[in-house]
């Protein structure tokens, strides 16, 4: 059987889209993963190396590496007529090199027991890699010749376009990912990179884009201009550096993109109660929130999440406690602030309910939003949100993968390293009127954007 | 919060995207994983065995098992206690009550509750952490990985909810419609729609037919007594193990679980045993499911043994070898020839005789006679021509590698045990990897000789009855 355990606590209520998987998660985690007694910034090593941003960091895990990185090459520097160009350039690189086919490689990482992904999001191509310690160098070499010279075989390129379409449209089925495509049109302008194109129109510039385009692309924005790297794990940085260096030499390009103007929470004209109709669904997948226009480093953004987090995170959080647990209208619900790594973010409400359930479901979600908006939260609140803060803290020792994570989100967050040292500090100083007053500030209920996908009641 | 590490011991996937075959997750050898600790002696308890870094012990008043691995690398520790009842020790009119009572679980006591500020859900939110509970088949978990200076806190939380429960009908009311939404919810998945079909034409008579999540009308309508009279008979210490992983010392470790687990009596009437075993197919099976979608499924389940049979270890091997990665056997002969986008095939990890499931998503343009015939083209190669050392070696250095990178933190590790306990052997941990560095390329052909047979198949079809067409 192939059939999953159940749990009590649900999984994330609405998981991101496409392009979105590995942003939104690791907003949600990334500060979970740290170890108490981090000392980041004193204990890693940053230096450029041939254009390059890397930080390697040793830990005393025994063996093992992960590897995380970032390129500026995500689907916001897709051309408006060709939505899926970033996509498919990113989606080329582990099929084969110059140097060699893609099974060879593949061959060479499986009996190493190492990975290698690549995978497009909004902003950025995002790396992920692990291995044991003495594969490192097999590992980044493969990194570097897959960023570097991609074979773009034709027929792999046929072959791409085929799955990309396939897995695309298999997404097209599920309410989490058609709730929050809706959405972020509902709450992002033309050009905000976080703003999903239509499928019809990705589906559409799927089949036509061609692989000069594709070629094209690669020439432009991959390059050590924005390539961020993070080592961690058990490492021995001289080496790793030589390495790095070596297997990196000569590689010019890439492009850092414009700064886009924030969104302005209301200023998309969408419909603010939208439904994305889907037959014979179960379950309806909600969204409710808004363009926050701020980004994570702001000097608001560690505020609101508090805040936000005594609204919606975990069973305390007062969305569970009413919705789901008092009146047993939902498995999952939660409140988020998503989106803000590279750029200006949002702050959502996400739910699931049976169409029979909606509208109590909605209707209850909206007086704990309007009570949280109006009062702010209670010293209590505040004060169990920063001891859970700071233990979560302590508690969630670093794997290497949470480490690195959160150290590629800290550069691509344009922050110092030191800013992770100084996490639990900066939130044991928040007071109640900083997180109400960044509350009552950034967000307006008033201009938030409801969309609902599923078999809604009434809708077509 | 999200849920991790719920799956059986060995997933492979085979994706048709960049990221490899394996779930890995970065790991750590840790000294202690390669080297026991002595035991201790503590009052109230009896020592049973050290295999690993693992030791066992049991409580002698009350029959509790108690597993220990200290680990000092943080200041942190997981707590876990697994009651040995999941979904096969359902019936008809139950089913689905076993997850439905591990949800009341969190519903409060005389001692600690929401109105006194004492919940678990509050005190573990205020101290921080990972905490959850899950159900499965054979098994259900508690745990919370935390902060050392809470492991009492907590541990008097959870004892005390093994035999203090509530269990009010006020409480049942809005919690029922939750798991109603948990099951909503997954009725919207092509494959996991698929998956409970199949999974119930290949059990006739075995409670592995139905799913841990249960049917509908038994969620709905389940009563608080029944639910009640569920929790009398499996919620004790001698159908419990508990798991202690992390930064604590073993003799206070074991005088914290005497102080709050040891005046707990054993159950007072034998725990129950499920003795149905499911009769011998005669034949090939099919399903069908034909629902508004996007694109076709092509699933296939074969009839395996339980985790603790000595040819789980090659089944695990041939899987790999089936589906995980760019090299093999599947990915070459389907997704790279588009017609599939990724085609996965796990082994099933229980504690009763299970499937080996293949499941194959239909590329656009592609039939599923087209796909369940590559399936089975590849599957026949595998029984008549053999595998290679190669793909062996392969298969074995991903697996190695998965396993090494699962016991990356203390939760990963008891997260991990805790299906070896659900299996009935917790030394599984342990030895199933040694047993596996073994696997010849003549076992691997040999097993799929054995279990890959038709006749002991189920094949189902999810058929999509939307046009395919872009939205």
């Amino acid at each position: 059987m192939k059939f999953l355990p159940f749990s009590r606590a649900p999984r994330l209520a609405v998981s991101p889209s496409r392009t979105r998987a590995a942003l939104l998660a690791f907003v949600l985690l990334s500060w979970s993963t740290l170890p108490s007694h981090a000392q980041v910034a004193k204990n890693a090593v940053r230096e450029k190396i041939g254009g390059i941003d890397l930080v390697i960091l040793k830990t005393g895990v025994k063996d093992v590496v992960t590897v995380r990185g970032s390129l500026a090459a995500g689907d916001a520097l897709s051309p408006d007529t060709s939505p899926a160009l970033a996509d498919l350039t990113g989606g080329m690189l582990d099929r084969g090199t110059t140097k060699q086919d893609k099974f060879a490689i593949a061959q060479l990482l499986g009996s190493a027991g190492a990975t290698i992904s690549f995978s497009t999001g909004p902003s950025a191509l995002n790396i992920s890699a692990r291995c044991l310690r003495a594969d490192l160098p097999l590992v980044i070499g493969l990194i570097a010749e897959q960023l570097r010279s991609p074979a773009f075989s034709p027929e792999e390129f046929a072959k791409l376009k085929k799955q990309f379409a396939g897995n695309y449209r298999r997404q097209l089925d599920e309410t989490d990912f058609r709730a929050d495509d809706s959405f972020t049109r509902a709450v992002y302008p033309v050009g905000h990179p976080n703003r999903q194109a239509p499928s019809a129109e990705i589906l559409a510039s799927a089949e036509k884009i061609t692989l000069d385009e594709v070629k094209a692309f690669h020439a432009k924005y991959y390059g050590p201009a924005t390539f961020r790297l993070v080592l961690v794990g058990d490492i021995d940085a001289a080496s790793a550096k030589h390495e790095i260096t070596k297997v990196f030499a000569g590689w010019t390009g890439g492009v850092r993109p414009p700064t886009p103007a924030p969104a302005k929470p209301g200023a998309v004209d969408a419909a603010r109660d939208q439904n994305v109709f889907m037959p014979e669904k179960t379950n309806i997948s909600m969204i409710w929130g808004q363009a926050t226009g701020l980004r994570y480093g702001d000097t608001d953004t560690l505020a609101l999440r508090v805040g936000t987090a005594a609204l919606g995170s975990g069973f305390t959080g007062r969305l569970m406690a009413n919705v789901r647990d008092k009146e047993g209208l939902t498995y999952g619900i939660g409140s988020y602030v998503a989106g803000d790594t590279f750029v200006d973010g949002d702050w959502r409400i996400t739910a699931n309910f049976a169409p029979e359930m909606l509208a109590k479901g909605l209707a209850s979600t909206q007086r704990q939003l309007t009570e949280w908006h109006t009062q702010g939260i209670t010293d209590d609140e505040l004060a169990q949100r920063k001891t859970g803060l700071a233990g979560t803290f302590k508690v969630a020792l670093s794997t290497t993968s949470g480490m690195a994570g959160t150290i590629l989100a800290t550069l691509n967050r344009d922050l110092e390293l030191s800013f992770i040292d100084q996490y639990p500090a900066r939130i044991g100083a928040l007071t109640k009127a900083q997180v109400n007053g960044a509350i009552k500030q950034h967000l307006d209920p008033e201009k938030m954007v409801l969309v609902k996908a599923g078999t809604v009641p009434g809708a077509k | 919060m999200h849920v991790s590490l719920l799956r059986p011991r060995f997933v492979t996937l085979a994706l048709a995207s960049a990221t490899l075959a394996l779930s890995l997750s970065p790991g750590r050898l840790r000294a202690a994983e390669k080297s026991a600790t002595a035991p201790v002696k503590a009052d109230g308890f009896a020592f049973v065995k050290t295999v690993g870094a693992i030791s066992e012990y049991r409580l002698t008043a009350n029959g509790l098992a108690v597993l220990l691995l200290p680990e000092h690398s943080a200041p942190v520790v997981t707590f876990m206690v697994t009651y040995r009842v999941g979904s096969r020790n359902e019936v008809t009119g139950t089913t689905g009550a076993t997850h439905l009572l591990e949800h009341l679980m969190f519903k409060g006591s005389d001692a600690f509750n929401r109105t006194k500020g004492t919940s678990s859900d509050q005190f573990l939110e205020r101290v921080g952490g990972n905490y959850n509970a899950t159900t499965y088949l054979d098994r259900t978990n508690y745990y919370a990985e935390i902060g050392n200076e809470h492991l009492e806190g907590y541990i008097a939380i959870e004892a005390d909810r093994m035999r203090n429960l509530w269990l009010r009908e006020e409480d049942r009311r809005p919690e029922m419609t939750v798991v109603r939404n948990e099951f909503e919810i997954g009725e919207n998945d092509p494959e996991q729609a698929l998956d409970k079909e199949i999974t119930a034409a290949a059990f006739q008579a075995h409670p592995y037919h139905h799913s841990t999540i249960g049917w509908r009308s038994d969620i709905e309508k389940v009563s608080i007594e029944k639910l009640r009279e569920f929790y009398d008979t499996f919620y004790w210490p001698d159908n419990a193990t508990v798991t202690i992983v992390g930064d604590f010392d073993p003799a206070a470790g074991l005088a914290l679980v005497k102080k709050y687990y040891g005046a707990i009596p054993r159950a007072p009437k034998p725990i129950p045993q499920v003795y149905t075993e499911e009769p011998a197919q005669s034949g090939p099976r099919r399903v069908t499911i034909r629902r508004a979608g996007e694109l076709g499924v092509v699933g296939l389940a074969y009839k395996t043994p339980a985790a603790r049979h000595a040819d789980i270890p090659a089944l695990n091997v041939l899987a790999s070898i089936l589906s995980s990665g760019k090299t093999s056997r599947f990915y070459r002969a389907l997704t790279d020839r588009n017609l599939t986008l990724n085609v996965s095939a796990n082994t099933g990890y229980f504690h009763d005789p299970s499937l080996l499931n293949i499941y194959a998503n239909l590329a656009p343009g592609a039939t599923h006679e087209q796909v369940e015939k590559a399936l089975l083209v590849e599957i026949d190669l595998v029984k008549t021509a053999g595998v290679t050392a190669a793909e062996v070696a392969t298969a074995l250095g991903k697996i190695k590698a998965a396993t090494a990178y699962k016991r990356d933190g203390y939760f990963s590790i008891a997260g991990n045990l805790n299906e070896d306990i659900a299996a009935g052997d917790w030394t599984l941990y342990y030895t199933l990897d040694s047993a596996i560095a073994k696997v010849t390329t003549a076992d691997v052909a040999r097993v799929a000789n054995l279990y890959l047979d038709l006749n002991q198949s189920v094949t189902g079809w999810f058929i999509p009855l939307t046009p395919p067409a872009a939205k």
